[in-house]
């Protein structure tokens, strides 16, 4: 006896079913941290991507002619003042410099371990992603630029996440504001650890901060260099909101990011420098292994 | 039943493209304008309509292709739209006799009620991914503007797809599914 008599209706039930638990273990098995494009994938994104570059670029110049050309009246009063905060600045760099030297020379006589030194590569925002429930911004650089994923991404300003999907010529950014971002901070004036996650689309959440640590408003948070993604010292945000429950150990810190994600832009990528060494490393150590349990095998 | 199969490459085909287009307008154009909170899910749009609309035992294939289409502008993935768009469809079958896209109005309502349901079904899985209930409050108020704009373009749309799939405008929802 047949379930389903009609062949058209046997033949759509069976392939509801059998799409509807393909689905189920792709979501299983999706990553919050990192998605690997199959070549597949990375040939119809860099097809789609750069029709996402040339229209954020029309509107980018249109943006720019009104803005450099027809919004123009006030520029030469503008610039005397730029001249002279131009002037502060260049003073206070000077400062700041001459205390990077000491710090050095500090760090070399109590022999600190040497930081990893970072390739800096300049990206533009070419689109934000489809869906409003993540936070996630495409940029115009890819694996051939030497992009790696999880590298981290950051702006003048502060951090901005880090490199969630990747292809030859455009990578995606998963930013501080998405739920999936997490990253160990430091409340940078009384050194209190937690965990920054992303809460809606112009607000993140530090969690785990024990509650007896005195953090006050306006208090700026970096990034603590734990989680072998960010580097430390990376402005995340500042303090706007302490949540103190009557009961537990801990307290919610509400975190306004340093950037601005909506006139975001250009951002900067921090790639490894020694990455490809560890990398080689590690498959060296791997060979290592499996050559020591094929002896052993043959050995049996 | 090849000649079946091949009879919808070519509006899927043309769907795929209005598809791939509607989201490069969406993920370019509108988050630089300062639109960074919402997103219009044009992917909705288009899997209602292939399940209000479409008789065919591979309607499911055709929303995982556009769902898989929809995951190069998003690290949502495919998965969680093809749940919920082919679970639609299922639901769809058994109401066929109660729904009529007669008129404008009506579609707008019918496929406000859709998008109640697209929420439900994501909203769960969300939940058993996140653990987070705050996360899911903070997504209904997103997803309240976001399926009025969808539900008010839905007449307009539906009919352009009419078009390309050469259905009758005025049908029974899920006929002889």
């Amino acid at each position: 006896m047949r379930l389903i008599e009609d062949k058209e209706r046997r033949q759509k039930a069976v392939l509801n079913i059998l799409v509807l638990l393909i689905a189920f273990v792709g979501v299983a098995k999706r990553s919050k941290t990192l998605d690997e494009t199959s070549a597949f994938e990375n040939i119809l994104i860099d097809s789609f991507a750069p029709l996402q570059t040339s229209l954020t670029s029309i509107r980018t110049e249109v943006a720019s002619f009104f803005d450099h050309y027809v919004v123009n009246i006030n520029a030469s009063k503008k610039n005397v003042s730029y001249q002279k905060r131009i002037d502060e600045l260049e003073g206070e760099i000077a400062q700041f410099q001459e205390l990077r030297r000491e710090n050095k020379r500090l760090k070399d006589l109590l022999q600190f371990g040497t930081g990893v030194d970072y390739k800096k590569i300049l990206a533009q925002v070419v689109a934000w992603d489809a869906s409003s429930d993540f936070r996630v911004i495409r940029i115009n650089k890819g694996l051939a630029d030497g992009v790696t994923l999880q590298s981290p991404v950051i702006t003048a300003n502060g951090l901005v996440g880090y490199i969630y999907r990747l292809t030859d010529s455009f990578a995606d950014i998963l930013t501080v504001l998405d739920n999936n971002n997490r990253v160990d901070g430091l409340i940078q004036r009384v050194r209190a650890h937690g965990i920054v996650e992303g809460y809606n689309s112009e607000k993140s959440i530090m969690k785990y901060v024990s509650r007896a640590e005195p953090i006050i408003l306006g208090d700026v948070v970096i990034t603590s260099g734990l989680g072998n993604i960010y580097p430390k010292g990376i402005r995340v945000g500042k303090v706007s909101r302490i949540e103190r429950e009557s009961y537990g150990i801990t307290q919610n810190v509400e975190i306004t990011p340093a950037v601005d994600f909506g006139r975001l832009e250009e951002v900067v990528i921090l790639v490894a420098e020694g990455d490809e060494q560890k990398k080689r490393e590690w498959e060296a150590l791997d060979q290592m292994d499996e050559d020591s349990e094929k002896q052993a095998r043959s050995k049996r | 039943m090849r000649g079946d199969w091949i009879k919808y490459l070519r509006p899927l085909g043309i769907t795929l493209l209005i598809l791939v287009v509607l989201e490069i307008f969406s993920t370019a154009l509108l988050p630089m304008l300062g639109l960074t909170k919402y997103r219009i899910p044009f992917n909705v749009l288009l899997v209602l309509y292939l399940g209000f609309k479409i008789e065919s035992p591979y309607t499911s294939l055709f929303i995982l292709i556009l769902q898989y289409t929809h995951s190069f502008f998003t690290i949502e993935g495919w998965e969680m739209g093809t749940i919920a768009g082919v679970m639609i469809c299922i639901v769809i079958s058994y109401l066929k006799d109660l729904l009529h896209l007669s008129s404008s109005v009506i579609t707008i309502i019918i496929t406000q009620m859709f998008q109640f349901l697209w929420f439900f079904i994501v909203a769960i899985l969300f939940y058993i991914r996140e653990e987070s209930f705050a996360y899911i409050v903070e997504k209904f108020w997103r997803f309240v503007p976001e399926s009025i704009v969808i539900s008010l373009l839905a007449p307009l749309f539906f009919s352009v797809l009419d078009a390309i799939w050469r259905t009758e405008s005025d049908r029974a929802l899920g006929d002889s599914v």
